[in-house]
């Protein structure tokens, strides 16, 4: 007599045999890899834009875009701002395509205020720097004043508070001249729609901020360094630094490194300290260091970005050349904004 | 990077160069000062994985000392590998083939064991005397404190200074205070 455990052994085997049942299904994979082989074959997928997709409006992207900025736009200002020349053009030329002969496109391009946004921010820029760095000759503002004027940096800021899906223009990807003009034209609207006071903040906040992290040193070196030192205290009637080795280590190794300070002969005080591989570079770098230390733009400097901006300086304000920049001829002004900069630093 | 960036982390990651007088030093204890330096635990910018370290030249480590009974009891062990191979050697039979290596070995033991610990030791200038090459002092910009007072022999003092020296008790005639 078979026992019950035996019997359902038995019952078990036949139950497999006759469904032949496996815990994955054979056919998964090949069919994935299929796939992946069909759509490697088409190559990589073309970025589409955001407006294909089938819930895209665009006033409310508009009104969601200048609630993130904070700011209050007059909308159709704001969508002149985002609207490209070349978007009019070819939205014209499917409509001719069509058969309408004389098509009617209720739409402004922002080519004007591009052209008014590109002044003022060049104005606000240009201001800000001239109150901020009062010594540091105008050579240099210039430098710095076009890295944040460049097409490249206006485009980087323009994509990042997102205007790359907003715009309407015939290329895309856009292109970063199309993202630089729309972050001026947004600065133009702006300035028609709330004024000049919130355009200003605008700008500082989001374009001057830019140099924030960046090393200013890097925009503009003037070249030939000692001579220019020693020429400026020449104009200060002050003999061109002595300098003197202050430091090296490893002097016989690859990894030599020396230390070089530059001191006025006179009262024996140090101007201006470098250091490198080799003492000429090491004594070179003492020279930038030095004329930093003039310039005001030490290593360590915190500009004020939280400048109130009335406190700006006049838009035809001119910082001393590095021909004729001394001691002596730095406007009583400059100094005192120097002061008002120290005085918001410290309460910060 | 600006120039300005790359002098200045020339200037951080600059090598620097330590002198170390191991007279009457004991190397078991100096090894840890002389780690601290060769692996850079001295400065802030330290990491593990940040080649910081610095160079170390010891010298007169012929004169270094080792307390009690060390010299005779300390045994150095070796296996060539070949069956039999092992050998001990008494720290001052050691000393006596290769007066550097007693200092070498002390430091290198004190060392974690990791790949890292044989770069390091070639940062380790080891010489028996005082006879440094002029090329390598060249080099040195600071000198490691001793960890004990370098005691006076008192064949260093003068006849003059001994016979100044204060005496609590007049010594007899035909009494014997050295053979010198």
């Amino acid at each position: 007599m078979l026992t019950l455990r035996t019997i359902n052994r038995i019952l078990k085997v036949v139950k497999t045999n006759q469904r032949c049942e496996q815990s994955f299904h054979r056919w998964l994979a090949p069919t994935l890899r299929e796939l992946k082989r069909r759509k490697d074959a088409l190559g990589p997928e073309k970025p589409v834009h955001r407006k294909t997709y089938i819930e895209w409006n665009y006033d409310t992207e508009l009104y969601a875009f200048s609630k993130r900025l904070g700011e209050e736009f007059n909308n159709n200002l704001l969508q002149q701002a985002l609207t490209e020349r070349s978007y009019i053009v070819s939205e014209e030329e499917k409509q001719k395509s069509v058969g309408i002969d004389q098509p009617l496109l209720d739409l402004a391009d922002n080519s004007k205020l591009v052209t008014k946004g590109s002044n003022f921010i060049d104005d606000i820029v240009n201001r800000y720097l001239h109150t901020v760095l009062p010594r540091l000759p105008e050579e240099g503002i210039i430098e710095i004043q076009k890295y944040l004027t460049s097409t490249e940096t206006l485009s980087h800021i323009s994509f990042h508070i997102g205007t790359s899906e907003l715009i309407l223009c015939a290329d895309f990807p856009v292109e970063k001249l199309t993202l630089a003009n729309v972050l001026k034209s947004i600065t133009a609207a702006l300035v028609e729609s709330s004024g000049n006071g919130r355009a200003t903040a605008f700008v500082r906040d989001f374009i001057l901020t830019q140099i924030a992290d960046k090393d200013l040193h890097q925009f503009w070196k003037p070249e030939e360094p000692i001579k220019l030192l020693s020429d400026i205290l020449a104009r200060d009637n002050v003999q061109s630094p002595e300098p003197r080795l202050i430091g090296c280590s490893g002097k016989n190794t690859l990894l030599a490194c020396f230390r070089v300070g530059l001191y006025t002969p006179h009262n024996k005080q140090m101007i201006g300290l470098g250091f490198g591989e080799t003492v000429d570079i090491a004594h070179e770098m003492a020279a930038r260091d030095g004329l930093r230390q003039l310039f005001g733009l030490s290593d360590t400097i915190l500009l004020p970005f939280n400048i109130e901006l009335e406190n700006l300086c006049a838009s035809n304000t001119k910082n001393l050349s590095v021909n004729e920049w001394s001691q002596m001829k730095l406007s009583p002004q400059s100094k005192h904004l120097e002061f008002y900069q120290t005085k918001i630093i410290s309460s910060n | 990077m600006s120039e300005l960036g790359r002098v200045k982390q020339w200037n951080t990651f600059a090598r620097c160069w330590h002198l170390f007088d191991a007279t009457w030093q004991n190397p078991l204890e100096c090894a840890p000062t002389i780690e601290k330096y060769l692996k850079g635990f001295h400065k802030p910018i330290y990491h593990p994985f940040v080649d910081c370290g610095d160079h170390v030249v010891v010298m007169n480590s012929k004169q270094i000392a080792f307390p009690g009974e060390e010299w005779r009891r300390r045994v150095y062990f070796h296996h060539t590998g070949y069956s039999r191979g092992a050998s001990w050697t008494p720290a001052w039979i050691l000393h006596d083939r290769d007066p550097t290596m007693i200092f070498k070995k002390a430091v290198y033991h004190h060392m974690k064991g990791n790949l890292f610990r044989r770069v390091v030791m070639e940062r380790l200038h080891i010489f028996s005397d005082s006879n440094v090459p002029e090329e390598i002092m060249e080099n040195i910009t600071n000198q490691i404190r001793p960890l004990r007072p370098r005691p006076k022999p008192l064949e260093s003092y003068s006849k003059k200074e001994i016979e100044e020296f204060p005496k609590i008790i007049d010594y007899p005639n035909d009494y014997v205070l050295s053979k010198n």
